[in-house]
């Protein structure tokens, strides 16, 4: 019961500061700030594919919904859950993952963290520019879209584990 | 039998995702067109609401700004009024003057969310259905053209901003008279091109850019932006015209929205034109 209040809690501020904070963000050079995939990624290991798929396209749902981009955001965040079991297994440790850790930087180190999240965040990253952009005229700038929004991405999201998730699991 | 729901098992879960991504795409594809489901927009209740109280906040930080606009523009505005002129004609002064008929009006509003980084950038005013804002009227500011609504609810309305990719307002480049279709590349939020410029023709660096008034979204003479280079398309004889806009969409904050009172005749009187390829978009 205890998890399912703090994933409801977690899921309302995700979208809150998508929308309010990192949409309204804007660098320049054709960065994006894009926080939702975080949330797909700190869901627990033992979480059902099905479960994790919905509950990325209801995320993707509200923030596109809030922000005018309908189907982008729920397209590219359901594209992170399929992908992610699959990467998942691709980097498993020698025997298999500990149900009680949970995928954060934290518990599964450094290293783990940049290979999974960076590759399945490049995933994700490439499908939204290509839907947004939707012509391969522009094949320079979609590159460095995608290259620049995926380091500031991924540190925003070392950043946020850090703020949110501190004191969690001492196992 | 059995085979088939051997196969659905096996890919049960490719299935469940293929079948999301296809809603997903599809509407965006739609969304991008025809702006059909009114409730899932940031012009619903819920979402105008959030933004509302988003923008009363911030709003705060911009109230030096925008004040000094309004006066500026105030001030303008007061030069013009009878009693500041001098009269020359004594007795020609006329008081019902029927050679001149209001064809425009313009209701003030405030833009609530805008963004200017992605592909299509929408903003969402305060402003709809009860103050009689309908689909394809003009928004501009008191610096520039802004764009036209989008889509509208009973209390607030999205504008389809100049920073999108298929706008395609017609402009006219001042002082040699020539016009042409305004379109945004979708990178730099301070920049335009007009594409379809004769490349025979010599236009004078930081000459100025107006709507054309056309097809009767904007009044003729609304400033769009300043011409800023001329770049030569490839493999044909014609100008990419980059304009830099007037408008910073960044900073955009007070806006009029343009009620034509004679768009129906225009409408119904050019009903009657063969249909042709080269018609303007909007």
């Amino acid at each position: 019961m205890k998890i399912i209040g703090q994933q409801i809690f977690r899921f309302v501020l995700f979208v809150l500061l998508q929308v309010f904070i990192f949409n309204q963000i804007e660098i320049g050079l054709g960065i994006t700030l894009l926080l939702c995939p975080l949330y797909i990624m700190l869901m627990p290991f033992d979480t059902n594919i099905f479960v994790l798929m919905g509950l990325g396209f209801l995320m993707g749902l509200n923030v596109d919904v809030m922000s005018d981009t309908y189907g982008l955001h729920a397209s590219s965040l359901l594209l992170f859950a399929y992908f992610r079991p699959i990467i998942f297994n691709f980097f498993s440790p020698r025997d298999g993952y500990d149900v009680l850790k949970s995928p954060t930087i934290f518990d599964m180190g450094q290293t783990w963290f940049l290979y999974t999240f960076g590759s399945l965040l490049l995933i994700y990253l490439t499908w939204f520019f290509i839907i947004e952009i939707f012509s391969f005229n522009k094949i320079v700038y979609l590159l460095q879209k995608i290259f620049l929004s995926l380091i500031f991405t991924y540190l925003l999201s070392l950043l946020l584990q850090v703020f949110l998730l501190r004191k969690t699991q001492k196992t | 039998m059995q085979n088939l729901i051997a196969f659905l098992r096996r890919f049960r879960v490719f299935l469940f995702f293929a079948i999301l991504q296809v809603i997903c795409l599809l509407s965006y594809v739609q969304y991008l067109s025809f702006p059909k489901s009114q409730f899932f927009t940031s012009a619903s209740s819920i979402g105008g609401e959030f933004y509302s109280m988003k923008y009363a906040v911030a709003q705060h930080f911009e109230l030096e700004n925008s004040n000094l606009k309004l006066q500026k523009e105030n001030i303008y505005l007061r030069k013009r009024l009878i009693k500041n002129l001098y009269q020359v004609d004594r007795n020609l002064f006329k008081i019902k003057d029927t050679s001149f008929e209001q064809q425009y009006n313009y209701i003030p509003a405030s833009v609530i969310n805008s963004t200017t980084g992605k592909m299509n950038n929408y903003f969402t005013i305060n402003i709809g259905d009860m103050q009689g804002v309908k689909r394809g009227m003009g928004v501009f500011s008191s610096d520039g053209v802004v764009g036209i609504i989008h889509n509208t609810s009973k209390h607030y309305s999205v504008v389809k901003s100049v920073l999108t990719q298929d706008i395609n307002i017609d402009v006219l480049i001042q002082p040699i008279g020539l016009y042409g279709f305004l379109k945004w590349d979708g990178k730099d939020p301070t920049r335009g091109t007009i594409s379809g410029i004769s490349n025979d023709l010599r236009i004078k660096k930081w000459s100025k850019v107006y709507t054309r008034g056309g097809s009767g979204i904007f009044p003729k003479g609304i400033l769009v932006g300043r011409v800023e280079k001329l770049a030569p398309v490839e493999g044909k004889p014609l100008w990419d015209v980059v304009i830099k806009f007037s408008q910073d969409f960044r900073s955009i904050d007070r806006v009029y929205v343009i009620k034509n009172l004679l768009i129906e005749e225009q409408k119904t009187l050019e009903l009657d034109v063969p249909e042709d390829e080269d018609k303007p978009l909007i």
